[in-house]
């Protein structure tokens, strides 16, 4: 880390640069949407913005933590300097020229086409080019991530894979194959409709391409997450963690089922069979089992902190804790959020449960709440943690720091709770206006009105959290201790080879991608009855 | 996986048997939650749709099954209702979809154009309208009442105006009216 | 451990992995494939190749079933964006010979001198399907009919070649500007009704809707209640007459009023 400090801040300042943009788009159309503001004169302005901001949030800023937090891990876990930094700034540049690509012609409303794509519409095609060499940037960190620890492997045969890098490197491989999808919907599909060259499309088989990228894009975003409980939390609130084992088969877990599930985005759609969708809804069952896993394990080892500072009985511990240290309380708050955005999930994925909240409100208060809430709170304590050993600065305001984390934890509640509730009274997504008197509609302004307030809470917390960044830059010069992950109780001396290599995980993530992706891609693919004329969106009118 | 310790080798032991039930726990949970899924949706027949349909949605509007004058609710002769619509740029055709009440409904629609959706508020009807397939799906009303039916999908920038109606009216009147009108519909 | 020593049967992990994933993809499937069809007692299906077929989403058929026959002809025209995307020179001077014939109501330039509307730079895909319409009797005027059954597919084509290519002027009477009203801004939701803009141009063009702006308000006026009432019926599906409908009589008012008080947008591609 000491070698690639710049590479690393890098890609954290274009993530959270992007992030805060981002963030004040999204403030503003909750604002317009909302009863404190008259239906707005042009939709198109809020299509548009609901297009970056969704694209930035969804495909940038994520990419861009990973790629940072694991380059980070590459070289403090595994000791050694970051093999190949040319290709690591390789990536990056093409990543950002990605970014600018897809964003201009979006700003300028030429792909108001929001960040699912969902063809036939169709927008510029530098918006999808955009975005796919986005994805070629991170690929870039992929191999890198690879190449690296199998050069470490090389020097340290049989040693256990340190659990950071063995967690990040699963997010990895994960991202490599499940963007696969998304790519060949855009570059078979897409990208030649929008140039011109092909004159139909296939919509149903462009949905189920977005679906082999859609579930498992958010467990991509999640290792991060995970990476930070098992491998930092831990020591950054004084203890150990429980078990190192079970974080290995969390992250195998994830790898193996993460991907051959995004059918369940599906479940209302005409184009997949019934059986598939319930092979699909059956394999997102044991995609929960790695978070219960997880929650157990962390817990857990946060009890073991609060012992160890005299926490006695059931409860007492909890009390115990280091509550003053803005890790604690960003495990905390990331817990809560996962339980509810969990047990959210856990309903979309029962096919009947979610027939009523499909594509309503609840479905984007469910995806903030766990993404924006539970994933990003994480990311925040990662830019915390990392921070001094980033700039050579502490960051020296924690009160700041425990005030930017409370702020997101409450806006965040009290944004997508009742978001929840409207999806539940069947308010759609995506729409730029409401008629709220009327009297079908008129029970829903109060919450609207109430998750506006949570956006510009948020807001504040975003903003509050670039200001504590940057002010890590300006502190004084110090001397900061090296960068250490957390411990285990009992730490690896001798790991089976399945819990330190990815070799027997990536073969079932690509059997179980042929058996429940196989047969629905191939059958539509094989007809050529299905395809549709596109819908060109855009300044052309 | 650590160095034989006898301190600690009890701890150890007794660590993983937690957790190990644990994880046992969580996929048990896992299951018998896909099970109540699989027979809640058996015996309360919100099942998905059973065939996968397609259908040419450029000529809908020449000939075929959405022909206009063939959208709207029939009545079967075993006593079901069929409710034929589209979804377009940016309405449903129906506009005004009529329902009788305590009589199973099939919902057969499509989309003209892009993909839209159809969510019935107060219900849990939803489904996706895919240009190229034929969307089904099954309902039942038990009381009559006036529902909103929102597009729940973007279809680009009318979608916030795409907006219908659903209209549930006793089951006498609506086998009444089909005597005279083999397809009807409450839009005015 | 060698990659290929890991990915074979002799490496437990492997083994077990492997077989568990496919035990419970196969109890799965079957569920799916099987049980879950045979389960429900209203499907029906010829026998368990059909019930297999069905539930992995082979396409079938849609069930025979007679369909209720319009009562009068509808608009059989299909068009998509690029149906006209690149007329030709040639295509666009027989335009201009066949245009003479219509000068005498749509203008020498295309800009109506009465109430009929202007086509000067109107998208060449309306020009084309109005034409066909009076043609086949999807819509009918007692001008236009006789013209249109005159002209050959190729001919009508060449004429909305001709007209998108000419330039749009202002209307010949240019109202004074009015106000901004709700319906053609906002549209009106719960009642159904998108923007007009959001298909008439202004913020997207929906291949087949005319833009509006600078048409003559009786012209527009007239069109809205005749699609309310049912008169006009060549909207394919029905798109306009849902919206007409649902509009008040002093909405149409206003609607027509104000695309004739606007000058013509010079962004739009009438080839589109």
């Amino acid at each position: 880390m000491p070698n690639s400090k710049r590479l690393i801040l890098a890609h954290f300042w274009l993530a959270f640069a992007g992030f805060g943009v981002a963030l004040v788009l999204g403030a503003w159309q909750m604002f317009v949407r909302s009863p404190l503001h008259p239906w707005i004169s042009d939709p198109e302005w809020y299509y548009r913005s609901l297009t970056a901001h969704g694209t930035v949030m969804a495909y940038a800023f994520p990419t861009l933590v990973a790629m940072g937090f694991g380059y980070a891990i590459t070289e403090a876990a595994l000791n050694q300097p970051l093999v190949g930094r040319r290709w690591a700034w390789a990536g990056w540049w093409i990543l950002a020229v990605g970014a600018v690509t897809a964003l201009v012609p979006v700003a300028l409303g030429n792909a108001s086409v929001l960040y699912t794509f969902y063809p036939p519409q169709i927008g510029s095609p530098f918006y999808y080019i955009g975005v796919v060499l986005v994805v070629v940037g991170s690929w870039f960190w992929v191999a890198l991530m690879s190449v690296n620890l199998a050069l470490w492997k090389r020097a340290h045969p049989s040693a256990p894979v340190p659990l950071a890098m063995f967690g990040m490197l699963g997010g990895a491989y994960l991202w490599a194959w499940t963007s696969v999808g998304a790519a060949l919907e855009l570059l078979l599909q897409i990208i030649p409709v929008a140039l011109g060259l092909k004159s139909t499309i296939d919509a149903g088989l462009a949905r189920v391409f977005f679906s082999w990228t859609l579930h498992a894009i958010v467990y991509f975003w999640l290792i991060p997450t995970y990476v930070a409980y098992y491998a930092i939390v831990p020591r950054a609130i004084g203890g150990r963690l429980y078990s190192d084992t079970m974080g290995r088969i969390a992250f195998v877990l994830f790898l193996v089922v993460a991907m051959p599930i995004g059918i369940h985005h599906t479940f209302e759609d005409p184009q997949v069979g019934a059986a598939f969708k319930f092979i699909h809804s059956a394999f997102t069952a044991l995609v929960v089992v790695p978070t219960l896993i997880t929650v157990f394990t962390i817990c857990a080892s946060v009890e073991i902190v609060g012992r160890l500072r005299g926490g006695r009985g059931p409860f007492g511990w909890i009390a115990a804790l280091p509550w003053d240290n803005p890790i604690m309380l960003a495990i905390a708050f990331s817990f809560v959020m996962l339980g509810f955005g969990g047990a959210g999930g856990i309903i979309n994925m029962s096919y009947q449960l979610n027939m009523p909240i499909h594509n309503t409100q609840w479905i984007t208060g469910h995806f903030h709440l766990i993404f924006g809430g539970a994933i990003v709170i994480m990311y925040f304590a990662i830019a915390y943690d990392l921070w001094p050993h980033l700039t050579g600065r502490p960051l020296l305001d924690l009160g700041l720091m425990r005030l930017q984390l409370w702020l997101w934890f409450v806006g965040m509640i009290v944004t997508t709770f009742p978001w929840h509730w409207v999806g539940i009274l069947g308010m759609p997504r995506r729409m730029a206006y409401f008629d709220f008197t009327d009297a079908a509609l008129a029970p829903e302004a109060v919450s609207v009105t109430i998750s506006v307030i949570g956006g510009l809470v948020l807001l504040a917390s975003g903003l509050l959290f670039i200001a504590v960044l940057l002010r890590g830059h300006l502190a004084p010069v110090r001397e900061v201790e090296s960068y250490r992950f957390a411990e285990a109780v009992h730490p690896p001396v001798a790991v089976p080879a399945a819990l330190n290599g990815y070799a027997v995980w990536i073969a079932l993530m690509i059997l179980l991608t042929l058996t429940n992706y196989g047969f629905p891609i191939a059958q539509l693919a094989a007809r050529s009855d299905t395809s549709v004329p596109p819908v060109y969106v855009g300044a052309q009118r | 996986m650590s160095a034989p310790d006898p301190v600690h080798a009890a701890g150890e032991e007794r660590a993983a048997r937690v957790e190990r039930r644990w994880a046992g726990l969580a996929v048990c949970l896992m299951v018998l939650l896909t099970g109540m899924a699989a027979y809640a949706g058996i015996h309360r027949a919100t099942m998905p749709q059973a065939r996968v349909e397609t259908v040419d949605p450029q000529r809908l509007h020449i000939g075929g099954e959405f022909v206009e004058s063939n959208l709207g609710s029939a009545l079967e002769d075993d006593g079901s209702v069929t409710v034929r619509a589209i979804g377009q740029q940016y309405s449903f055709t129906p506009t005004c979809i009529i329902v009788p009440t305590a009589t199973p409904i099939t919902i057969r629609a499509t989309s003209a154009d892009v993909v839209h959706g159809i969510l019935i508020q107060n219900t849990n009807i939803n489904t996706m309208l895919a240009p190229g397939y034929v969307s089904v799906i099954s309902a039942r009303f038990d009381k009559p009442g006036d529902y909103l039916m929102p597009c729940q999908e973007f279809c680009s920038f009318g979608h916030e105006g795409m907006w219908g109606k659903v209209r549930v009216v006793a089951k006498e009147e609506f086998v009444a009216n089909a005597a005279r009108q083999r397809r009807q519909s409450c839009a005015q | 451990m060698s990659v290929r020593d890991e990915l074979s049967f002799r490496n437990s992990w492997f083994a077990v992995s492997v077989g568990l994933t496919l035990v419970i993809f196969v109890l799965t499937a079957l569920v799916g494939l099987v049980l879950l069809p045979y389960a429900q007692p209203d499907l029906k299906f010829a026998n368990l190749w059909d019930a297999i077929c069905s539930a992995a989403g082979v396409p079938r058929a849609s069930p025979e079933a007679a369909a209720v026959a319009p009562a009068f002809k509808l608009s059989d025209v299909v068009l998509t964006s690029t149906t006209f995307a690149h007329p030709s020179q040639e295509s666009i001077g027989r335009g201009a010979t066949l245009a003479q014939q219509c000068a005498i109501c749509h203008g020498p330039t295309g800009v109506s001198r009465a109430d009929s509307p202007n086509l000067a730079g109107q998208y060449a895909g309306v020009v084309y399907k109005e034409l066909m319409d009076f043609k086949t009797g999807a819509r009918s005027n007692a001008v236009m009919t006789p013209f249109a059954a005159n002209l050959n597919d190729r001919d009508m084509r060449d004429l909305a070649a001709y007209y998108a290519y000419l330039p749009r002027l202002p209307a010949y009477h240019p109202e004074r500007e009015v106000p901004l009203p709700k319906i053609v801004i906002n549209g009106a939701p719960v009642r159904g009704i998108a923007p007009c803009g959001s298909c008439h141009g202004s913020l997207a063009n929906k291949p087949g809707s005319p833009w509006l702006e600078g048409q003559p308000a009786a012209y527009m006026e007239e069109q809205l209640k005749a699609f309310a009432s049912g008169a006009r019926h060549n909207d394919i599906s029905q798109q306009m007459r849902n919206i007409a409908r649902a509009m008040t009589a002093e909405e149409i008012t206003q609607a027509a009023t104000y695309f004739a008080s606007r000058p013509p947008d010079e962004n739009v591609d009438p080839f589109r």
